[in-house]
Order: structure tokens, then sequence, then C-alpha cells
């Protein structure tokens, strides 16, 4: 019987190896490929504004930070409330250094590929610990914990001098192969660099779940006990699903500090924590496009809703502070909203649009 | 050895604050098991709306404390009513994020008025000049505060001891199905827990708001510390809320009183709670009176 590669109308499958491949169909492979193409190319025919860049950087940034919540809330089921803390610890690794070398040392310039990978290690250090409570306890505890890490990170960011007390540290423009990075390359720069980081992570991410240790997170998030009884070890699982999360954070932190050129601990508090577990859930809490989808839409939502209170404010005299009102509120009511009424979040809607086009003109 | 008296006095008044705020979260916790996080912003209402009747309405203080209480109750009894009913049986952690994300909501809706990002004042009501003894001083506002909130703590702990209600949802805390099957109707339970804290976080707020002020991050940070507090107690003790509420006031007066401007700290007081939680979360989670039925992984 042959085989058509490019459409395929059910599941034939008679291993389980072919079950877990990633891609089923050629069709997927070469849309895949044409999308990443795609994302890699475009920069090359329009030119956008550094704004705009900015915008769409900060987008991927979250995406990483997003990655890794989603490990530890969607995935292994482990609410984390301090998960901006993290992505601080990471930022502040390349902060440190440029405090103790100075910020024009050459592994900051030069070596900034290894710094990222070492704000990685020290965040999922961070990880580890916090997560350590998990080896006795459950997740209700675990949230409490991640909430006071976010608080002691906040503090210690506040009353360091090391820190400089919380105020901008700056970090400088780093050196490709081409030179230094000049002002208007920024952003396009680190675009790529960004975009780069995130196929890397986005196919680490969905291997790990194709091997043992990433069906460990599930199975534990599912039944702790079965999976105990599997001999799977849930208390481990669970310290090295938040290590791995702090991988991802402290990966994304050290992007923030050198796509801003500074850090300060305002992108840090609580406030983005409650943003980033918004992202995972609106983009559907354990699938991995959810991490690309949530995101996108809630920067988006974010940005229409500063525009939205800039239009007030230029209209009725009374709204001064109507941004920081606004915000807290769309968040939260797109976190209940999305809890009550699409659980699994906008993931969900791209299933069910693909599985339409995938089975059309059959209903199912 | 005054200045040790000072600290030990003003950590109970702070600390009896602590259990008051921590009061609410437990009784939602023992009752549905749902971790409260927006409970921070409820205590900011009362005490924004305390306010607002105190002075821009112009009610006697002490009858604006009462309804605030009333408007309290009937605000969290809503939130219940409206966010949490309907996810009833769904897993515990999509609503424990339900309350994380009522927590944006409110701030939102907080900052939506003056309170938000002004500070404001009550006016004197009690006499100025602190009560000293020993050479220990405490204010008035103070005094009050914690008389009012070891009331409000007695009242509590008759009304689970004595009355029917208070019974019925000691029964649906311990067991859901056997309470269900003798008649008592859990989703009521659940909002009447709701109301309740709603009513103690509000009394929790008025007394915060005349003591320190009302500004929107002092409120905040009173529902945020309610954790350690009610880890160090045991998540579902009243008494537990009580004492962890003192025993957390006093040691972030010692803190603040004995660490800061040594070896260049500086507000000691506000972290020490946090690294307290975490200690014991690693060492003793069930904390001091918590039942030890934490499930182990």
């Amino acid at each position: 019987m042959s085989v058509n590669r490019w459409l395929a109308t059910g599941n034939y499958f008679t291993s389980y190896k072919e079950e877990q491949r990633i891609f089923f169909t050629s069709l997927d492979r070469s849309a895949m490929g044409l999308l990443l193409l795609g994302l890699f190319l475009w920069p090359l025919f329009i030119q956008l504004d550094n704004k705009y860049m900015l915008v769409i950087d900060n987008i991927l940034v979250a995406v990483v930070a997003v990655m890794g919540l989603n490990l530890v809330t969607g995935f292994a089921g482990l609410i984390s409330i301090g998960h901006a803390a993290f992505v601080g610890v990471g930022a502040y690794t390349i902060a440190s250094f440029a405090r103790v070398m100075g910020e024009n040392h050459i592994l900051l310039t030069h070596a900034w590929p290894l710094m990222i990978v070492v704000a990685g290690c020290i965040g999922a250090i961070f990880g580890g610990i916090v997560g350590l409570p998990a080896l006795r306890l459950k997740h209700l505890y675990l949230a409490i914990a991640t909430l006071s890490f976010q608080m002691i990170f906040q503090w210690t960011i506040n009353f360091m001098d090391f820190f400089n007390q919380g105020q901008t540290i700056s970090v400088s423009r780093v050196t490709w192969v081409t030179g230094q990075v000049s002002r208007s390359q920024h952003y396009t720069f680190w675009y790529y660099a960004i975009l780069g980081v995130i196929v890397l992570a986005g196919f680490a991410v969905r291997n790990l779940l194709r091997t043992r240790y990433g069906r460990c997170l599930v199975a534990v998030r599912d039944n702790d006990r079965a999976a105990d009884a599997m001999g799977m070890h849930p208390g481990f699982t669970k310290v090295y699903a938040f290590a791995l999360a702090g991988f991802l954070a402290g990966v994304a932190g050290a992007l923030h500090a050198y796509l801003y050129r500074g850090v300060g601990v305002e992108s840090f508090t609580l406030h983005h924590s409650i943003s980033f577990l918004a992202m995972a859930i609106v983009g559907g809490l354990g699938t991995l496009h959810g991490s690309f989808l949530g995101p996108l839409a809630i920067k988006l939502l974010d940005l229409q809703v500063e525009r939205l209170s800039e239009w007030v404010g230029n209209h009725l005299t009374i709204a001064t502070n109507l941004a920081t009102a606004l915000k807290p509120l769309s968040f939260g009511l797109v976190i209940v909203l999305f809890l009550m009424f699409e659980p699994r979040g906008i993931a969900n809607w791209w299933r069910i649009v693909r599985s339409y086009v995938k089975l059309w003109p059959f209903k199912y | 050895m005054s200045y040790f008296f000072q600290l030990v006095v003003s950590g109970i008044v702070v600390g009896s604050i602590y259990a008051l705020s921590a009061l609410g979260f437990v009784l939602i916790y023992k009752s549905s098991r749902v971790l409260n996080i927006a409970h921070g912003q409820i205590i900011a209402a009362g005490a924004f709306i305390t306010y607002a009747l105190t002075v821009m309405v112009g009610i006697p203080i002490y009858l604006a404390f009462l309804m605030s209480m009333v408007i309290t109750f009937f605000l969290a009894m809503s939130v219940e009513r409206i966010f949490l009913r309907r996810l009833i049986g769904e897993p515990i952690i999509s609503v424990i994020m339900v309350t994380i994300g009522l927590m944006s909501i409110l701030d939102g809706l907080i900052y939506l008025t003056p309170f938000g990002t002004e500070n404001f004042s009550f006016p004197a009501f009690l006499p100025v000049t602190p009560i000293s003894l020993f050479g220990v001083s405490i204010s008035w506002t103070q005094m009050v505060g914690v008389i009012v909130t070891f009331a409000m703590i007695g009242g509590f702990s008759w009304f689970f001891k004595k009355s029917t209600l208070g019974i019925s949802m000691r029964a649906v805390s311990d067991d859901q199905l056997a309470s269900m099957s003798i008649g008592i109707s859990v989703p009521r339970v659940f909002g009447l827990a709701w109301a309740m804290a709603g009513l103690s976080a509000a009394a929790a707020g008025g007394i915060i708001g005349n003591i320190t002020g009302i500004n929107f991050d002092t409120l905040h940070a009173f529902g945020i510390i309610v954790f350690p507090v009610v880890i160090l107690g045991g998540l579902d003790s009243i008494l537990g809320a009580v004492v962890a509420g003192i025993i957390m006031g006093l040691i972030q007066q010692f803190a603040s009183g004995y660490l800061d401007g040594s070896w260049g700290l500086n507000g000691t007081g506000e972290v020490m709670p946090y690294i307290i939680l975490l200690v014991i979360l690693l060492f003793k989670p069930h904390g001091l009176f918590g039942i030890h039925e934490i499930e182990r992984v």
C-alpha cells in the first residue's frame, strides 16, 4: 500500500515510535520550514521602525520566559507566582558581571552567548532551590514558596547597594563577527539572536516531551501517586521542572538585559509574574503552541490597552493614570475569563481550526 | 531594656493585625481549600470603604467601620458567587489561578479610584497623646485596634465552636461528601466562608488604615504577609493564625529593630517573614498547629 506522505486521512500507527514523531506528514514539515524561513527572512524585506522592532523583540523574550513557565505550570502542574523573579535572576546575573568587571568587559561584549547560558544556569540553580520544598509538599505550598521568592528577590535588589538599589545598571552593546552592533541595527540583531534561542529552546522542549523525562513531568502532574508507583520520583521531578523553568527564565532575563542594554528591578515585579501567568493561561497551559500564542496575544492586548488609555486621556482630563488601572484589570479579566470559558487557551482554537482544515470536507 | 519592651509591644500590635488578616484567609482555605491570593485587595477595599464612608459621606467612624464590614461581607460573597461558584469541582490549580486573576482585577479597579495612588489618613477620633507605661508607649489607635482584633478573633472562635452555621462550616472542611449527605449545602458554606473572610478583612483594613494611614501599597503588603503567617501557623488552624500572626509581628519588629543599620542591612523586617516562610516549608511544612495530613509526595 502506498502511503500519501503529504496528507493523512487518519492515524495508521503501527508502533509507538511512529506516534511520537514530531511531524506526521511532509505537509507539517514543510509548513514548519516555511514558517521558520519567513520569520528569519522578513526583516530583509520590510524595514520596521525601531519602536515596532522593540515590541516584536519584547514578545520574543516573553516567549522564552513563558516556555519555561509552561514547563513548570503547564506540564508539571505547579503554579509559579514568581516567574518574573527567575527572569530577574538571569538579568541580574548579566548586571552583576557588568558591575564587577565593568560593562565593557570582553566576556560581556564578545562572549555574550556564553553569558546567556551562564545566566540560564544561575536561574536553574535558583529554580532548583525554590523548588526544594517540592520534595515534601504539594502544589499549594509551592505556589506560596514561589511567591515568597518573588518578595525576597525584590527586597534583595531594592536594598542592596551592589544592585544599585533597583536603579538601572547598564549593559553595553555586544560585538558580533561584523564588529560592534550599531544603534540602528541593535533591535534587528537581537531579533535574530532571540529567534535563534527560541528555535533551539522550542525544539529542545518539544523533544523533551518525547523523552522519559518529559513524560515524567506530565505523569506527575496527572497523578503523582500513580507516577510514584510506576517508579518515578515525583519530588525530584518537580524540583527538576523548577530548575528547567529557571533555566529558560534565566535565558530570557539575560536576553532582556542585552536587549534593553540595562537592568532595573521594575521589569521583574509581582505584576510581571502575573502577566507571565496570564500569557501561559491564555496561550494554553501544557502546550508548546501556547507558549508562542500567549505572549503574542497578551502583549498585543497590552498595546491596545495602552492606546485606549492614551486616547481616553486625550479626551477626558480626569484619567491621568488610566493605563496603570486598565492593564491589571485587563490581565485579570483575561485570566479569569479564559479559565472559566476556555481553560485550554488559544492553543485549543488553533487545534480546532487545524483539525477542521485537515478533515475538510468531512465534519470529523 | 525599654527599647526591647517597646519592640515587644509594637510587635504584638502589628502581629495581632496580621492575625486578623490571616483569619479571613484561613477561613476560606479551611472550608474550600482555595488559596485566596486576592486577600490583600479585599483588605484594602475594606479600608477604602471605611474611609469613604467616614470622610466623604460623613458617617461616624464606628458606624462606618461596621457598615464597611457589612458591605465587604456582601462584596466577598458576590465574588465567590460570580467567579468561584462555577469552578467548584475544577482542579484546584485553576481555582487558585482564578484568584490570581481576581487579584489583578481588583488591583485595576482600585487603581481606577483615587485610593490606588494617593495617600489618605483618617481624622483623629481618639486621644492623640499615647499611653505611657514603664517607658513603653502605645498610641490609643493601636490599643483600640488590638482590642477590636482580639474581640473579633474571640467572636469567630465562638462562631465556629458553638453556632450551627460554624459547625456546618467545620463539617464541610472536614469532609465535603459526608456533610452533603447530612443536608449541608456545600456551595452555600463556601459563599459564607468568603463572606466571613470579607468581613474580617474589612475589619483588618479599617484598623490598618487607622494605624498606618491609607496607602494601597501598605494595605496590599498586608495581604501578602498573610502567607508567611498562615504557613507558620498551619494553613487551616485559626489558633495557628493568631499565634503565628503575633510571632511574625514580633520577629518583624525585632529584625528591623536590631538588624537594620548593622552590616549595611536595611528593611530586614520586610523580608524576614518570607525567609522564614521558605525555611518552614523546608523543615516543618505543616506549621505550628496545622493538621499533619499533608500529602507527602
